[in-house]
């Protein structure tokens, strides 16, 4: 009897020891992309490039953080639907809000783009 | 399952939920997913009002520090770190270990506040960055205000969570007198994390304003002597307060309690991941 239950506790203990060296190596990996990022800013490529990988970078670590030290990875499937609801709906509101106010006619007036447009500023 | 067998506690299910999810998991999770969306709103009339902005407003690029928001970024990232170790600490029963990575949560939350109060002072006294002179104010004050408020309430709860772990277990607990500790204990330890914040920042103001140097620490521990006395009487007396006295009302069964506090405080960490590339970096983008 005692030997199946010292088998099972031993993998036990590995997981819960590679989840300390796990969330030590995510954070060392978190530290070294905020690092990249900061860089990435004075590198002198197109702009589009540029955010489009401040982006990317930003999701990684949203992804890391909410997987792993939220625990996500290890929670039921539901947890990850609940959060990722909001998430999208969030994302949906930033989207439309940046297409809307981005379109000609929403600009809004008081802006120095609209004044220099219409010629109010000369 | 597997729990039963090995007979330890399944921190993952419970099934004595319908849903196999402990209920306060599940109400943290169903709020962080609505202050997602309150956040995004702010994020998104930042972004709006930077993408055009009205005739006059200063440039942003000027006035940040990318240097110190940098590097609360990295304090806010080792908090996370030292949360996660705190929940699974607590999960594998190790109580010791669970206060000392709280303990070090509530210290880099405190810099990361230090820093943002000082961020905001310097902003409103030398960047004359007012919430009301311009739109650029209003838009990041209210942002990056709401979040350090919420950065202050994980602070307070993390340090509710420490005291609450001394609680003793037995007829201590029923007396009542733990209570009263307990409450004095948090008041302690709150005015020693606000005297501690108050002669960091001063002393790093004094050293600003005339350098580093020897004469610049005795003049400061000259004119700031009460408050330094208050801080070490208080240092000690926290000492005190965490001397073992018997079995306490605090373990493994708690953990979800612990990993409830810990899924706010990195959400609060991920809001910031986002502020600080759209807010902050994007500024520095030529």
């Amino acid at each position: 009897m005692s030997t199946p239950a010292l088998a099972h506790a031993a993998p036990h203990h590995d997981a819960e020891e590679n989840k300390f060296q796990l969330f030590v190596q995510i954070a060392m990996l978190l530290a070294v992309i905020t690092g990249i990022e900061i860089i990435t800013v004075y590198l002198p490529f197109a702009s589009w490039l540029l955010v489009t990988t401040l982006v990317v970078f930003s999701a990684v670590k949203f992804m890391f953080v909410i997987f792993i030290f939220m625990h996500l990875r290890w929670d039921k499937p539901f947890c990850t639907i609940l959060f990722f609801i909001g998430l999208i709906l969030a994302s949906g509101t930033m989207w439309a809000l940046l297409k809307l106010f981005g379109a000609a006619a929403s600009i809004p007036l008081s802006s120095a783009g609209m004044i220099d447009g219409l010629g109010l500023l000369r | 399952m597997s729990t039963a067998a090995a007979g330890a506690i399944d921190h993952h299910h419970d099934p004595t939920t319908s849903t196999g999810i402990p209920n306060k998991k599940l109400l943290m999770w169903a709020f962080l997913a609505s202050d997602c969306m309150f956040f995004g709103c702010l994020i998104s009339t930042h972004l709006i009002y930077r993408l055009h902005p009205p005739p006059g407003v200063p440039a942003a690029r000027q006035i940040f520090s990318i240097e110190l928001t940098s590097f609360s970024t990295f304090i806010l990232l080792m908090s996370s770190l030292m949360m996660a170790l705190a929940v699974n600490a607590i999960q594998k029963g190790n109580l010791r270990s669970m206060r000392a990575s709280i303990l070090t949560t509530i210290l880099f939350g405190s810099i990361f506040l230090g820093c943002q109060v000082y961020e905001f002072n310097n902003f409103v006294y030398e960047k004359h960055l007012t919430i009301t002179n311009s739109i650029l104010g209003s838009t990041f004050f209210t942002l990056t205000g709401t979040h350090g408020t919420h950065v202050a309430i994980g602070v307070l709860w993390l340090t509710l969570m420490y005291v609450r772990s001394f609680k003793p277990s037995g007829p201590e607990a029923a007396k009542g007198t733990w209570l009263l500790l307990s409450f004095v204990h948090l008041i302690v330890f709150a005015a020693t994390l606000v005297l501690s914040m108050y002669l960091v920042l001063h002393f790093t103001r004094a050293a600003q304003a005339s350098g580093f140097s020897g004469g610049t620490c005795l003049s400061f521990v000259g004119s700031q002597y009460p408050a330094i006395l208050g801080a070490i009487t208080g240092f000690l007396a926290l000492r005190w307060f965490a001397q073992p006295r018997g079995a306490v009302d605090f373990d493994q069964h708690n953990a979800v309690d612990v990993e409830m506090m810990g899924l706010y405080w990195h959400f609060v960490d991920i809001v910031w991941i986002v502020i600080f590339t759209a807010v902050y970096l994007l500024e520095y983008i030529s």
